[in-house]
């Protein structure tokens, strides 16, 4: 009996360090899994890194395609890994980011306007956006409209956002550059039609603006709310429709606009954070950015490119009848104080509050 | 100690747990349920492809290293902080009680702009390092404090209560037989301390695994370089990849999981300990 119960109790204890032992070996093997890459037998040390902070929909593009090819590139030049650090959000986020000081060395912004502050808030000594090629303009995409399959709410053009009962998922202008896009190319889709002056313009953001249900941080973050079913239109980035549409071909449909905005996408070296050791490898990046291969690669994502005549490899490119640049309002710092600032925050949000 | 009578006893009764299961479904049961039936809505190949790109690894190996780091910092800061409010008399010790205890209030977000706006390159403090070449903010170290600061008060509550409880004759006991505060603290309250200690690190360990407000301010979000699973998982869901968001999601739903159980088992443990 008394031997029973001593095997017994050996059998719980054998038991019992069995499990702990267990535990051990399990939390040992998490701890190895988790510094693996740190441990300094495992030799992928990357002997350069670089820093990019760019705007939400460029992300595909850059991660999947010009990263790589650009490193590729790095690679043949110089023998060295290059590693890129990035990190991507609405244009208005990352600029306030880049203010708080963000060690970037490359920002890729939405819009002039946050290259702007940039230069304001003294992250950027000079303008250096201006001294690269296209005034810094790295590629472009129309401003078009999303709507559900069959297009129910019968949408041709922006005049039909206005009417009742339509629900628009925007970006928030607050943050998001393609907000602001959006509501250039809203006001002036308005502004191009004959005799038509700055009253037309208000009474289109009026429209549009009494339908908006639904203000994302970026114009991503807009685009996934419409993929999850919100909403009945969305005004974005053509080339967001055309590179995803493939997955998602059941539950949206583009409508292209007689008239829209060209959005044009501005990079900038942040020469305050590039050490003089990195500044070949910057350059080399910027130069990159505007070769035939770089270019030619954005264009099969579906960006325009700054260089017309590669336009045409990719046929799902569409046509604007009409399409226009902000630099027919004057340019950005114009269009913001007079447009943005005035028309649609002072008087067409009050009026839509009041 | 034996269960005093019929009214410590508890019977099974499977009603008020099936009333509670329907009020939780919606609440909380099928909101993780989601996380998992869309990390793996295209099947475990993809699940697994989505978890074995390079950003989601690195995400996840950040996390739970921050995770241990945070634990580790705050098991000798927190025990120490809960030693000094429970065992010692000073004014303004309640107060202090009070203010760490705020970032359980405090929202992260808050928290992460504050850090930034006294460390940061253009903060009070980190206009004047930042000529030195001294940047806590957008590095490991930055997420760090960030991660220090908001986990700080689960320590604490973990520990001070056990501390409390602690008859202080124990303590006299060991003084008045000529052990020194040291001993006293290694010899009788650190062994009693061990079972709220050990749930005030896995307290911390899975607060940190999932802190995100602080984070992303702090952080800058870079991919590879500071990017904690939590942000990998919002960059993912803004990029539109559902599939790729919620299968780190899912891991760190299991991850939780497992340390949940842990604090319950140490807890019991320790009870049992109590009890006996």
């Amino acid at each position: 009996m008394k031997d029973q119960d001593i095997n017994r109790f050996s059998g719980i204890r054998m038991r019992r360090s069995v499990v702990r032992l267990a535990a051990v070996a399990g939390g040992l093997a998490v701890v190895l899994w988790t510094i693996w890459p740190w441990l300094p037998l495992a030799k992928n040390r990357q002997s350069r890194t670089m820093v990019i902070y760019g705007f939400a929909i460029v992300e595909k593009t850059l991660t999947k395609s010009i990263f790589p090819a650009f490193q590729k590139k790095w690679k043949e030049r110089t023998g060295e890994d290059l590693e890129i650090i990035s990190s991507f959000g609405g244009s208005g986020t990352m600029t306030n980011q880049l203010i708080m000081g963000v060690p970037a060395e490359v920002a890729i912004l939405s819009t002039e306007l946050d290259m702007q502050r940039l230069y304001r808030s003294g992250v950027l000594k000079t303008e250096s956006w201006k001294r690269l090629p296209y005034g810094g303009v790295m590629n472009r995409t129309p401003f078009i409209i999303l709507v559900r399959p069959g297009n129910p709410k019968g949408i041709r053009d922006f005049d039909d956002l206005a009417k009742r009962g339509v629900r628009i998922v925007h970006p928030d202008p607050l943050v998001s550059g393609a907000a602001n896009w959006a509501i250039m190319a809203e006001y002036g889709a308005a502004l191009r039609k004959p005799g038509a002056k700055e009253a037309q313009g208000k009474a289109m953001l009026l429209g549009i603006w009494r339908n908006v249900v639904s203000q994302a941080g970026s114009g991503r973050a807009a685009r996934t709310q419409f993929e999850n079913g919100f909403g009945d239109a969305l005004i974005t980035y053509e080339q967001d429709i055309i590179a995803t549409t493939e997955h998602h071909v059941s539950t949206q449909e583009a409508v292209y606009p007689r008239s829209t905005i060209l959005s044009e996408h501005t990079v900038t070296p942040i020469d305050k954070h590039i050490k003089p050791h990195q500044r070949e490898l910057i350059q080399a990046f910027l130069d990159f950015l505007w070769t035939d291969e770089a270019q030619l690669l954005f264009v099969q994502d579906g960006f325009r490119s700054v260089k017309e005549r590669l336009n045409g490899a990719n046929p799902r490119i569409g046509v604007i009848t009409d399409p226009f640049l902000i630099d027919d309002f004057g340019g950005w710092g114009e269009a913001k104080r007079n447009i943005i600032d005035r028309i649609w925050k002072d008087e067409v949000l009050k009026e839509l509050k009041s | 100690m034996k269960s005093n009578g019929m009214a410590g006893q508890k019977v099974t009764s499977f009603l008020p747990a099936g009333f509670l299961l329907v009020v939780m479904l919606p609440l909380m049961i099928l909101p993780l349920a989601a996380v998992f039936i869309y990390a793996l809505q295209e099947g475990p190949k993809t699940f697994m492809a989505a978890l074995a790109t390079r950003d989601a690894l690195f995400a996840l190996r950040f996390s739970v290293i921050i995770a241990f780091a945070t634990a580790a910092v705050n098991v000798v800061l927190g025990t120490y902080a809960a030693y000094v409010l429970s065992k010692t008399r000073f004014p303004g010790r309640e107060q202090l009680g009070i203010i760490l205890n705020l970032p359980v209030a405090i929202p992260n977000v808050v928290v992460g702009t504050s850090l930034l706006l006294l460390w940061g390159p253009i903060g009070i403090l980190g206009k004047f390092l930042e000529p030195l070449g001294i940047q806590p903010m957008f590095t490991a170290f930055g997420v760090l404090l960030a991660h220090i600061f908001v986990t700080f008060p689960y320590m604490v509550g973990a520990v001070k209560p056990v501390l409390d409880d602690l008859p202080v004759t124990y303590e006299e006991a060991a003084y008045t037989i000529g052990a020194s505060r040291r001993q006293t603290f290694y010899h009788v309250v650190f062994p009693a301390l061990r079972g709220g200690i050990i749930t005030g690190a896995l307290l911390t360990f899975a607060h940190s695994l999932g802190e995100f407000g602080a984070t992303v301010m702090v952080s800058g979000n870079l991919r590879l370089q500071t990017q904690t699973a939590p942000l990998y998982i919002f960059s993912q869901f803004e990029g539109g990849n559902i599939a790729a968001a919620n299968s780190v999601a899912a891991i760190l739903a299991v991850i939780s999981f497992f340390l949940f159980s842990l604090i319950l088992y140490w807890n019991r443990k320790r009870e049992s300990k109590k009890a006996r």
